[in-house]
């Protein structure tokens, strides 16, 4: 009898145009929490889609409990125990929690009895402590509260291993101390938990054991306690990574404002307040890191500086003029540039050629257009320009963007944004995804857009990033901005307490 | 349930697919029909024959082909129109309908009086008009109350249909004719508001004919070089964008919305310029021009330019079927054909977007 | 208004409501899983063509023609609805465009009208009708008599579709798979239901009940083949289905609407009411667009129930 739970010997995942995993090991024992951890593309989503039975490997064998398995569909890897929890929830938000938790279940009579459902789905909850309404319909709920009720989904159809994909990504830290506390629960009771993460401390203090993934491949299995976040970061980057702050050649000033926003608030798009007076400014030069964990308001504040979102108070100045409200036009014509999150869908038409992409914002000016109609020859050597400016790789300007490489992407956006003259650059998580080239490129465009006098607000959940680049940071929580201090003297300790609704005094 | 093929998404669309796919769905089409008329004990290829002589092959079967291709024309470019944008106005029947309403009665009412050109003027535009604020109520619905449009512009065919009735059923109404006996029918246009006829190379062309080609070309250019067809592109490939650079969504849905119900409406006052030179509430329910429109549109893969071969070329195939229609030309069978061609076309469609590829060497299912 | 009116209208309204209900509870049970047939008067003409045809030839007792007239029908029906499945679930093409090809391949001057053209189906009438039935003999009690106990077969078979179709969807593991599927195919998917059979088999259903409805012109309604003859009915069971939020109760009691609509002008001329018969025949349509305007708002699509999924062929999310 073997002590292994799951057993991948030379998994090989080939997408067209990339090797999603290529070889990859990994071995997680019987009722530990076992952390899978890599940088964005690392291929951890890969290897648990296959794990689940979403994806069918090229190569490779997967072993459970010492049986070779194979899995023609998600069904089948249910059947034999393994559970998924997705970051992106699978839930029917019509339906109640009990009706999601029964959702496929082969166990499932015939014909429901609602009352013995729910009562079965209140107590299961109850054992893991996991407090939700088996009655509620899912789209009342909060974040937290579904992902409880995909945990109890995999539970109740009897998963003996649970995957769980950068489940704390949406959550608060103190939700994401209970999350850690079920999972020591469902441990204690001999399942088995793997756990993804790109998060070194949460990983230090929620696993047992780590495999680390890089560029598709195992970089090695360690022993948490034998470990430590250095070693963790040099193995998931490939080199040692030293947090220091970038040397800026003109640091900015915080007095030469060129972006305020005076008691601003603004309604989310299920109608819900979504910030709540929010008074920030950014300086000539300054970069003003916003942190805080997603989904506190950061996405909205960004939409409503750059007029894709109506404010339902306070003004927003940019320069000297105020900005007329939810007016984009108005806003990219006033001097706003912005990075958004969602770059290829957002930011980008991913299926318009790097040079259309290229003329976005200023198709309408006269440069590129008359009398309605546009001048397709300009915006061809504008967009070569750029391309070569910014080093875009491209076969050509009639390529769509859909088809470059993550990196070469954020290039096409930031070389647009910044051929505008922007006084103010909205960025919000400018790095996410992107390779550790890639990553340095970006954060070098940043600094020199400050140092030419671009005021920058960095919206990002990655704290290092916002700890090397800001002079400044506030912090957002619930929509509000509950600190606002300079970057020298933070600490990450304390900026974390802050992210998870601590007071500043409290966190000092 | 496991397919020996799957299908892999495409990168990019090459080229030579917008007009491969078009040939080979006729040809599959033609292909499968053929089974069809076997089955039902008749010869394909004197089918076939048949259809070619009476639709393409004499001067005077391509003069009642270009007849039958004028409408057609006008509602596929309103198909495809609103197609680009992801509207899917499939109400071209209605608004074709309400545009020889708008037509017929500025015809009826200047057509006696004015000047040949201002009555033919005022008719077009008039059926613009018409056929544009009936297919606005569609655009505006979709836009404001994010209603879908397919099933809106599908109920307003059916409220247009009853319109047309009334008008010419309502003994009180402008456009009847108060000398028809026995059975109502509209009253007839002065003969100065009829619409020209061209001879071309010994066939007769219809003014709105060469209307819809002129149509066709401005909506190309508008597709290819104007600031509004780089906007409409913009928001069909990604709403989320189109709001980020601030492109007017809501505006451009309404304004594309009519657009598309402008040409059909087009289409419906040629049919009363052209051809019936009354409002002819039968005739233009008995072709389900607006219907052939979205075949039109699905055929010519959206291009404006596209849509005129193919509703020359569906027209011909509606005409002949005129002509033929008889004990050894069961009627049905040109609907049939195309329905056959809309298939293949429909399939065919899945190529731009996926390659096909073997399954093989795949791994079986079923856990151990 | 008197009672003897009402009770002619109400009979009027369940006679030419019936066809419309098969027709619209089988959209309702392919949209439940997500997909959207714009085919449904193709398949109605089709099966109803079928169905005439099979009434004439076919010999034996007339419950038993008229039996395997029904069945033939809905066979026929079924095999279109097939290809729509085909088309719409496996080849993923747009299904707007896809069911509109089924209505032009097979409506009034497609298929169905080829087919009554070489079977020669409009040259007699029907010989064997689904005529009304005499339930328990109760069909002289005033009033109950003609509302409940005087209708064809196939009306009583459309009460008993009717209860156990909502049975079905919103008791049964079946149903709440379905409803899944329809809602959110990658929750279904990742809770191993297999959407695709789900879409077949649902996507067939509704075929199979559109041709019933289509039987139901040709063998109750009409007594001959006419091309065409269901004039719209098949869009109207397509707005019925979001007339009654996807719901058989509901769309039940909006076909007898929808029905007492259709029948109301005429009765109401020949007892010289003068009410425009063109405003009752547009109500319908007008209804449903206003019905549809209200339930478009995201807050009324979640508890009303509209499936998300409605039209978005399904597709795993490989890279």
């Amino acid at each position: 009898m073997t002590n292994s739970a799951v057993r991948m010997t030379g998994v090989v995942k080939r997408f067209p145009g990339v090797v999603a995993n290529d070889g990859v090991n990994f071995e997680v024992l019987k009722g530990e929490v076992h952390a899978l951890l890599g940088e964005n593309g690392a291929g951890k989503s890969t290897l648990s889609n296959i794990l689940t039975g979403l994806y069918r490997p090229d190569e490779g064998t997967i072993e459970l409990g010492g049986t070779s398995v194979t899995f023609g569909s998600p069904k089948a890897a249910l059947d034999a125990g393994i559970g998924m929890v997705h970051q992106h929830f699978r839930l029917v938000e019509p339906f109640t929690v009990a009706e999601n938790v029964i959702l496929g279940n082969p166990e499932t009579p015939f014909v429901i009895d609602t009352g013995s459902t729910v009562e079965r789905v209140a107590e299961l909850a109850k054992r893991y402590d996991m407090a939700v309404d088996p009655n509620a319909k899912i789209w009342q709920l909060s974040v937290g509260e579904q992902q409880r009720v995909e945990i109890l989904k995999v539970l109740y159809r009897g998963a003996r291993v649970l995957i769980l994909d950068e489940p704390t990504a949406v959550l608060t830290p103190i939700e994401a101390e209970a999350l850690f506390k079920t999972l020591r629960a469902m441990t204690a009771e001999g399942r088995t938990v793997i756990f993804i993460s790109h998060k070194l401390d949460e990983v230090m203090s929620v696993s047992d054991r780590i495999t680390v993934l890089r560029g598709g491949r195992t970089v090695g299995t360690v022993a948490t306690r034998d470990t430590s976040t250095r070693e963790l970061a040099s193995m998931m980057v490939g080199r040692s990574v030293e947090f220091s702050r970038v040397a800026r050649r003109n640091p900015g000033t915080a007095s030469d404002v060129v972006l305020s926003l005076t008691d601003v608030g603004c309604k989310d798009d299920r109608g819900r307040q979504a910030l709540h007076g929010v008074n920030v400014t950014v300086g000539r030069g300054e970069i003003v890191g916003v942190a805080g964990v997603a989904g506190n308001g950061q996405r909205e504040l960004a939409e409503v500086i750059a007029g894709m979102r109506s404010s339902t108070a306070g003004r927003i100045v940019v320069g000297d003029k105020p900005v007329p409200n939810g007016r984009a036009r108005a806003a990219i014509a006033g001097g706003v540039a912005h990075v958004p999150e969602d770059r290829l869908h957002t930011g980008l038409a991913a299926g318009h050629s790097v040079e259309d992409n290229m003329a976005l914002k200023n198709y309408r000016t006269p440069l590129l257009s008359r009398f309605g109609l546009l001048k397709r020859n300009i915006i061809t050597s504008q967009a070569g320009d750029l391309v070569t400016k910014y080093d875009v790789k491209t076969p050509d300007t009639a390529t769509p963007v859909r088809l470059l490489s993550g990196g070469n992407v954020q290039k096409v956006l930031l070389a647009r944004e910044f051929s505008t003259n922007p006084k103010v650059l909205v960025a919000a998580s400018p790095t996410r995804g992107l390779d550790v080239g890639a990553i340095e490129t970006v954060r070098e465009r940043l600094v020199e857009a400050a140092d030419n006098g671009v005021g920058i607000l960095l919206i990002s959940e990655d704290l290092e990033e916002i700890m090397s680049l800001a002079d400044r940071i506030v912090v957002m929580y619930e929509g509000r901005l509950v600190a606002n201090m300079p970057a020298v003297g933070a600490t990450r300790e304390q900026l974390g307490l802050l992210m998870g609704g601590a007071t500043l005094e409290a966190s000092r | 349930m496991k397919s020996p093929v799957r299908l892999e998404r495409r990168l990019t669309q090459p080229r030579w697919l917008n007009w491969a796919i078009p040939v080979v769905s006729l040809l599959g089409a033609l292909a499968v029909g053929a089974i069809v008329l076997l089955a039902t004990g008749k010869n394909p290829l004197d089918v076939y024959w048949r259809i070619l002589d009476r639709g393409f092959l004499s001067q005077r079967a391509i003069t009642g082909t270009l007849r039958t291709a004028t409408p057609l024309a006008f509602t596929g470019l309103c198909a495809a129109a609103a197609f680009r944008l992801g509207v899917i106005n499939i109400g071209g029947e209605g608004q074709l309908y309400v545009g020889a309403v708008g037509a017929a009665l500025v015809g009826l009412w200047v057509g006696g009086s004015a000047p040949v050109g201002i009555t033919i003027i005022v008719m077009v535009l008039a059926g613009m008009l018409f056929g544009a604020m009936y297919a606005s109520i569609v655009g505006v619905l979709r836009s404001q109350f994010n209603t879908n449009e397919i099933i809106t512009s599908l109920m307003m065919n059916y409220i247009a249909g009853i319109i047309l009735n009334y008008l010419i059923f309502n003994s009180r109404s402008y456009w009847r004719d108060p000398r028809s006996m026995g059975f109502p029918s509209g009253k007839p246009l002065e003969k100065r508001a009829f619409w020209p006829t061209y001879e071309i190379f010994g066939t007769s062309v219809s003014f709105g004919f060469l209307l819809a080609i002129a149509a066709a070309i401005v909506l190309w250019v508008v597709y290819k070089r104007s600031r509004l067809g780089f906007e409409i592109g913009i928001i069909a490939d990604s709403p989320r964008a189109a709001r980020y650079v601030g492109i007017r969504t809501k505006w451009t849905i309404v304004a594309v919305t009519a657009m598309s119900g402008a040409l059909a409406g087009i289409g419906g006052a040629s049919q009363v310029g052209d051809f019936a030179h009354y409002l002819d509430a039968k005739g233009l329910q008995l072709n389900n021009f607006g219907y052939t429109g979205i075949v039109v549109a699905a055929l010519a893969r959206l291009n404006p330019l596209g849509a005129i071969l193919v509703a020359v070329l569906l027209g011909g195939l509606t005409n002949a079927g005129y002509s033929l229609q008889g004990p050894d030309f069961p009627s049905g069978l040109v609907g049939t054909l195309q329905g056959l061609i809309l298939f293949t076309a429909v399939a065919g469609e899945i190529l731009t977007k996926y390659r096909v590829r073997s399954n093989s060497g795949a791994t079986k299912a079923v856990a151990a | 208004m008197n009672s003897n009116l009402f009770i002619v209208i109400a009979t009027q309204a369940i006679f030419y409501g019936t066809p419309l209900f098969f027709a619209a509870l089988g959209g309702v049970f392919t949209e439940r899983s997500g997909v959207l047939n714009l085919g449904v008067e193709g398949m109605m003409l089709v099966g109803g063509v079928t169905g005439a045809w099979a009434s004439i030839h076919v010999g034996g007792s007339p419950w038993f023609t008229l039996m395997v007239a029904i069945l033939m029908a809905m066979a026929a029906s079924t095999a279109l609805a097939s290809l729509h499945a085909f088309l719409c679930v496996t080849l993923k093409a747009n299904q707007t465009v896809a069911g509109l090809s089924i209505t032009i391949f097979a409506g009034s001057v497609g298929l169905s009208s080829y087919f009554a053209n070489i079977w020669k189906v409009a040259e007699d009438p029907v010989t064997r009708q689904v005529r009304k039935l005499d339930l328990l003999g109760l069909g002289d009690t005033p009033v109950l008599g003609p509302l409940l106990f005087n209708h064809t077969i196939l009306t009583y078979l459309s009460w008993v579709m009717c209860a156990v179709a909502s049975w079905y969807l919103f008791r049964t593991k079946i149903g709440l798979q379905l409803r899944a599927v329809g809602e959110s195919p990658q929750t279904a998917d990742a809770m191993g239901i297999n959407v695709v059979k789900y879409r077949y088999i649902h996507t067939m259903l509704g075929g199979a009940l559109a041709g019933l409805g289509g039987a139901f012109y040709s063998l109750a309604i009409v007594p001959t083949w006419v091309d065409g003859m269901t004039k719209g009915a098949g869009w109207i069971a397509i707005a019925l289905v979001i007339f009654g939020f996807w719901r058989p109760g509901l769309t039940l009691l909006g076909a007898y609407l929808f029905g007492a609509l259709q029948s109301l002008g005429t009765v109401l001329k020949s007892r010289s009411f003068d009410i425009p018969g063109d405003v009752l025949d547009a109500l319908p349509f007008v209804m449903t667009i206003v019905v549809l305007v209200l339930v478009s708002t995201r807050f009324a699509h979640k508890r009303i129930g509209a499936p998300a999924a409605l039209g978005v062929p399904y597709e795993r999310e490989e890279r």
